[in-house]
């Protein structure tokens, strides 16, 4: 407690002051300043009592501090008149002409002090001296003088508001200031009588001293302390006086005040938390209560004001304790509706627990609970992941779980479905990416931490019950504070998301579909994931959602790409994650880490933003298993299909990143043992690009993220098997060629494969037309046919790919003619593109699928999406096609520049000259 | 091969019309003959030579032509180049040969002579000679067993546009005029002296099939059809080049339009309410704002050009092609026999 003093106080003291100033500026008459002023300062007033004493020894602090401060202005005019220096005379005369202001509003009079008039009188006399001694203004400086000028001026003007004063001053100036004097003396005597007034004037004196009105020094914070702390007993006497003299007006009244006072200055966030905690003790309805504990949270939720900072984690607790408690009376009371849309009745509050109708509750319990959660969320943020009190926090968890729980249930009961989806998104939110192991843990910790917990909270209340006075309104504990985990947490998604499927809206639907791919994903069903994937068309609009819900996405792709891999479909991983890879900015991608780009600065601004919407430690994506799994699967991919164009290798590629790597590695003149993940694929390919498998498969294998894989020995054995398999593929690729026939027994014995894997393998590749062979059954070979294009066809082929491109950019043109939505199809074109360049692997049945979604939207509605979305796929293809077209200019551009552009140019030549020609016979 | 047709000077000059459009353009044996062993000689570089002779109505006799020097680099100066045709054309009038130009030749490879420099010549030469030809001599074609020369000239109607320099779409719809209206193919008639006729059909053979007329059978057209198809291909290139143009501009022109609707839009919401205030509207029209500067429509002439060589190579490979499968079938049957 002291400590939270200590660091408010210094500025509460400070505010209050303004504070005051303010107020006494706005209520004209000095009696109602009066009330306001001490009902300020003892907020337990409720009847105003002792009023006119507080308002005394305040209001005489605050004048004793103006006098003083123009008695040290008079003083500073006096020396400065001893060294007849005008200019600090005029800053003076401005100062004090300023604190007469503050004086006057201070002592609410018209009378000006007499300090004030004698000081005008004393400036008017060595005014008048001044100017009459001639010599010595004529040896003034020039700044000098000029003070001395506008001084003049100024003192006339001035003067003449009080040219009544002055003169009766000037007739009598002795009693005018006894007077003053004993005034003075009085108040000082009475101030110091007064055993409250010890902390202000203490408070005063050093501001006094200061000269300044900032009062930060120690001595004012103690006092500060010292006087809340009697308030706060205060305020416990005046409840606790008598129970039953307590009524509801007195409560709601206090309550108002409390809350009115709620974001001013000089409010104290904690203290103001408490005082509210104290009324809802003292509640006299369950509804009151409940109108109370909503403000408690309101309050609880202002203790940190700033965006990125979190709240304190005990004031969190708290707040979940008192939702909690919202939800008892809720439960117990049925009667009571929490709503948001309608402004109640002032006094509804004030029927009782015994009135039947119902009764309307302003607040929302969504938006409190989903204000939780975010400060839960970015607690987790701030903390750092690898201390204990992370791990800690994390424990509170089921803490949070529970209250969900409860309010979803409670909003299910009172069939608010919508905000049940909601709350059960917050749920999903907190479960999707647990692995079983997690939940599990999840699930013991809550049942063990809760039973402990039990306990305490027993305890906890009891020591409240005792300390104050027992609440009016009981609320016993209707809610259960424990969670019910099912055993699985598939099922306990499936139930949340079934929720949010039927209620939610269009983005808890989308997030809630997002979690779910992402868990099922995680339990290595990847056909449902994809399914799910699939069928909900995010990735046609999830360039339109929110930047978490983006993320959020990406973090699905990833985990769908690493459940592909698990399951060893390798193509389709790689179109998962190879997106996520193309840009090289992963981490942001996914919301783990901040990544710096050289080209463009960013702003604070958006630096904070991001930094907003980072994952929690505990959420993360293992960015080097991502890695690695993303670089095993290219090389898987492109090994075989390197070696299968090694003509134009440009022609196709599969992964661009990976070949960038590649390059890179192959440029290094030593390449020494592999130290990252990057190194280690890069390794492995180089051993599979000569077939040697098991080399490959060692080097992938002494990686150590292998370890954060469940079922490490089963993937690390389709790994293996793939490896072979594609090694198989590579050096049929490769040395096809070389062979006339090759047996089959030698290629098992090669790469360590059965007959019929390598039978299926060969088979395939026959079948794919990517080896021209056939098998020579009798005596188990292949037999290679040499099948080699003849320049003409290889040039029809190329031709056709041309014409193709033509007939595409052809159709496009009309379809921008004729076709609506021309105008930004362009644009969501290269949006599409982009996907469909990663999640097309998926499988072949996403094009599909979508291709025929196109479809069906052409028979529904305008072409406006129908033609967008097939086109999209075209696109996607003549991208390819221009990557290939690229490749091959190249290949043959030597070809090219022999024969097409020297003759072009030599006929430019001969046309230019002819013209030249021309020219001379007219000439 | 030789067609020889006589015809008077007078008769010619009897039936001369005014200003009657070009049917036949009539060469000499000997300006073939010139033309081939030039173009051959320096093959595969491209040369071009000036072709001298006569407007005679609808006929355009071309008697003479002199090759150009093939130039080396660009160290001559155009001048030279100049000097050289003055010079030559003085010398030939000496010897009273005809020195009245009216056209040029030059070799080409494979058919790709529609380019913008071949008609911007023909423009040159179109300003000082009312009647001019462009021969064009293709050795490689040549090859294959025909006499590949053609005359080309201008169409009137793209002539008038090209003047204009406008080939948008609108003025080229306006002009009914697509690609296959640029050039004009002229026959070509050839024409001896009745003592060279005489002498050549002495030179004729009794025996209607000679040894060489088996050489008719070879199938070597690979080369030449794989170097159409290079060229094709690049021309693809090209169009698509062209096509993305179109592309751009189309975009950029929709984009601009719904700038300009944007635009009068929110004119015609202000002049609403400059009206209700009693004021006088605001024009419509900005012509100051940018927004309603019209974007300058790319011209269709580099297409069109395009779309004429593909149609060229297609014809090629079409010949080529053909007169294979002619080959085949006859070798076909031969076998069956």
């Amino acid at each position: 407690m002291a400590s939270r003093f200590w660091t408010q106080g210094g500025s509460d003291t400070e505010e209050e002051e303004s504070d005051f100033e303010d107020e006494i500026e706005n209520v004209g008459a000095a009696e109602t300043t009066g009330t306001a002023a001490g009902s300020r300062y003892l907020q337990a007033n409720a009847s105003d009592s002792d009023d006119s004493d507080g308002q005394k020894r305040v209001v005489r602090s605050a004048k004793d501090k103006r006098f003083e401060e123009m008695t040290v202005t008079v003083d500073q005019m006096k020396n400065a008149m001893k060294i007849n220096d005008w200019v600090s005379l005029q800053e003076s005369f401005d100062k004090i002409n300023k604190q007469l202001e503050k004086v006057m509003r201070v002592t609410e009079s018209d009378r000006v002090p007499n300090l004030y008039i004698k000081c005008l009188i004393m400036l008017e006399d060595f005014l008048a001296e001044a100017l009459a001694n001639k010599e010595a203004k004529k040896k003034m400086s020039s700044s000098n003088h000029k003070a001395l000028n506008s001084m003049k001026q100024k003192l006339k003007k001035n003067n003449k508001q009080y040219e009544e004063l002055i003169n009766k001053y000037r007739e009598n100036p002795e009693s005018e200031e006894d007077k003053h004097e004993d005034e003075d003396e009085d108040e000082e005597s009475d101030g110091s009588g007064s055993e409250f007034e010890d902390p202000s004037q203490l408070g005063e004196s050093t501001d006094e001293e200061d000269e300044t009105e900032e009062p930060d020094d120690d001595a004012a914070d103690g006092a500060w302390e010292k006087k809340l702390s009697k308030k706060d007993k205060l305020m416990d006497r005046e409840f606790k006086k008598d129970p039953s003299e307590i009524t509801w007006d007195t409560v709601n009244k206090k309550f108002k005040e409390v809350v009115a006072a709620r974001g001013r200055k000089g409010t104290g966030r904690f203290e103001q938390v408490e005082q509210l905690t104290f009324l809802t003790k003292v509640a006299k309805t369950p509804a009151q209560k409940l109108e109370i504990l909503f403000s408690v949270i309101s309050a609880q939720f202002d203790v940190n004001p700033g965006l990125s900072g979190h709240m304190p984690i005990n004031v969190w607790k708290k707040c979940v304790q008192n939702m909690l408690v919202i939800l008892d009376i809720l439960v117990q009371y049925p009667n009571i509706v929490v709503d948001d849309m309608v402004e109640p009745d002032e006094n509804e509050t004030q029927k009782g627990a015994d009135y039947n109708g119902t009764i309307r509750v302003w607040g929302n319990l969504v938006a409190f609970l989903e204000r939780i959660d975010n400060e839960f969320f970015k607690s987790l943020q701030c903390i750092d992941p690898h201390t204990r009190e992370y791990v800690e926090r994390l424990r509170d968890e089921p803490m949070f779980l529970v209250l969900a729980q409860n309010v979803q249930e409670y909003l299910e009961r009172v069939d608010d479905l919508k905000s049940a989806a909601k709350v059960a998104l917050r749920c999903v939110e907190l479960i999707y990416y647990k692995p079983q192991e997690v939940y599990d843990a999840m699930r013991k910790l809550a049942e063990l931490s809760e039973a402990a917990d039990g306990e305490k909270d027993c305890d906890e209340p009891k020591v409240e019950e005792s300390r104050g006075p027992s609440a009016f309104v009981v609320t016993p504990e209707l809610v259960s504070r424990k969670p019910t985990f099912p055993e699985n947490s598939r099922s306990l998604m499936d139930i949340l998301v079934s929720l949010i499927y039927k209620n939610g809206d269009e983005r808890t639907k989308a997030r809630a579909m997002l979690c779910d791919i992402y868990h099922h994903a995680l339990f290595d069903e990847f056909s449902i994931a994809r399914d799910l994937l699939l069928m909900s068309h995010l990735q046609d609009n999830i360039q339109h959602m929110d930047v978490s819900t983006q993320i959020l996405f990406n973090r699905a792709m990833a985990q769908v790409g690493l459940c592909a891999f698990r399951v060893g479909l390798i193509a389709e991983g790689h179109g998962c994650l190879s997106e996520l890879y193309s840009g090289g900015r992963v981490k942001e991608l996914l919301a783990q880490g901040v990544s710096q780009s050289r080209y463009h600065e960013k702003t604070p601004e958006q630096e904070r933003l991001e930094r907003r919407r980072q994952m929690p430690y505990h959420m993360h994506i293992n960015l080097e298993l991502l890695e690695a799994v993303h670089l095993i699967c290219a090389m898987l991919l492109e090994v075989p299909n390197m070696a299968s164009n090694t003509l134009d290798s440009k022609r196709k590629i599969i992964s661009k990143t990976f070949r960038r790597l590649l390059e890179v590695s192959e440029r290094q003149t030593f390449t020494g043992p592999p130290e990252n993940v990057r190194d280690h694929v890069m390794a492995a390919t180089r051993a599979l690009c000569k077939g040697d498998f098991q080399k490959a498969f060692d080097v992938i294998n002494s990686l150590d993220v292998w370890k954060l894989l469940r079922n490490q020995e089963n993937v690390l054995e389709m790994l293996k098997a793939k490896i072979k398999e594609e090694a198989l593929r590579t050096y049929l690729f490769t040395y096809c060629s070389s062979y006339e026939s090759l047996s089959l027994d030698q290629l098992t014995k090669m790469f360590d494969l059965t007959e019929a894997q390598t039978h299926s393998i060969v088979s395939q590749m026959m079948i794919n037309e990517e080896l021209h062979a056939s098998w020579d059954q009798p005596t188990r070979c292949i037999v290679f046919h040499d099948v080699e294009h003849s320049r003409l066809q290889a040039l029809a082929f190329q031709l056709t790919e041309k014409l193709s491109v033509l007939a595409e950019s052809n159709e496009r043109a009309v379809e921008a003619r004729i076709g609506g939505g021309g105008l930004d199809l362009p644009l969501r074109r290269r949006d599409n593109q982009e996907y469909a360049a990663g999640p097309a692997a998926v499988g072949g049945r996403w094009q599909d699928f979508t291709f025929t979604q196109g479809r069906q939207g052409t028979s529904g509605r305008s072409g406006y999406s129908a033609g967008g979305r097939p086109l999209a796929l075209g696109q996607a293809a003549a991208a390819g096609y221009s990557r290939d077209r690229s490749g091959k200019s190249r290949g043959t551009g030597g070809y090219y520049g022999r024969t097409g552009s020297g003759m072009r140019g030599s006929q430019m030549d001969a046309s230019a000259r002819m013209v030249s020609l021309n020219r001379g016979v007219r000439g | 091969m030789a067609n020889s047709m006589a015809r008077s000077f007078l008769q010619v000059a009897a039936t001369e019309e005014v200003a009657s459009p070009l049917r036949v353009v009539q060469i000499e044996g000997l300006v073939i003959l010139k033309i081939i062993k030039h173009c051959k000689e320096f093959s595969p570089a491209l040369v071009t030579g000036q072709l001298l002779g006569l407007d005679v109505g609808s006929v355009l006799e071309v008697t003479n032509c002199f090759p150009f020097p093939v130039r080396e680099e660009e160290e001559e100066i155009e001048a030279d180049g100049a000097n050289y045709q003055l010079e030559m054309m003085r010398c030939l009038r000496e010897v009273n040969v005809d020195n009245n130009t009216v056209g040029w030749y030059q070799s080409t490879i494979l058919g790709s002579y529609q380019t913008v420099e071949l008609i911007e010549t023909f423009m040159n030469y179109q300003d000082n000679i009312r009647r001019c030809v462009c021969i064009i001599y293709d050795p490689s074609r040549s090859n294959q067993g025909v006499l590949a020369l053609k005359a080309l000239k201008l169409s009137d109607s793209f002539m008038e546009l090209y003047r204009a320099n406008n080939f948008s779409g609108e003025k080229l719809r306006e002009k009914n005029l697509s690609w296959v209206d640029i050039f004009e193919e002229i026959p070509i008639k050839v024409s001896n002296s009745a003592l060279i006729s005489a002498f050549m059909t002495e030179l004729e053979s009794d025996t209607p099939v000679t040894q060489c007329d088996y050489d008719r059978l070879q199938l070597s057209t690979n080369p030449y059809m794989e170097r159409n198809m290079e060229f094709l291909i690049e021309c693809m290139d090209d169009l698509s080049m062209e096509q993305q143009k179109f592309q751009f501009y189309n975009r950029s022109l929709s984009r601009q339009q719904a700038q300009q609707q944007a635009w009068l839009q929110k004119r015609r919401a202000e002049n609403m309410a400059r009206k209700t205030a009693g004021e006088e509207p605001l024009p419509e029209e900005d012509p100051s704002n940018p927004i309603f500067k019209p974007i300058p429509e790319p011209s269709r002439l580099e297409s069109f050009l395009i779309t004429n060589q593909i149609a060229n190579y297609c014809n090629q490979i079409n010949g080529v092609a053909g007169q294979s499968f002619n080959r085949l079938y006859l070798m076909k049957s031969l076998h069956d026999k």
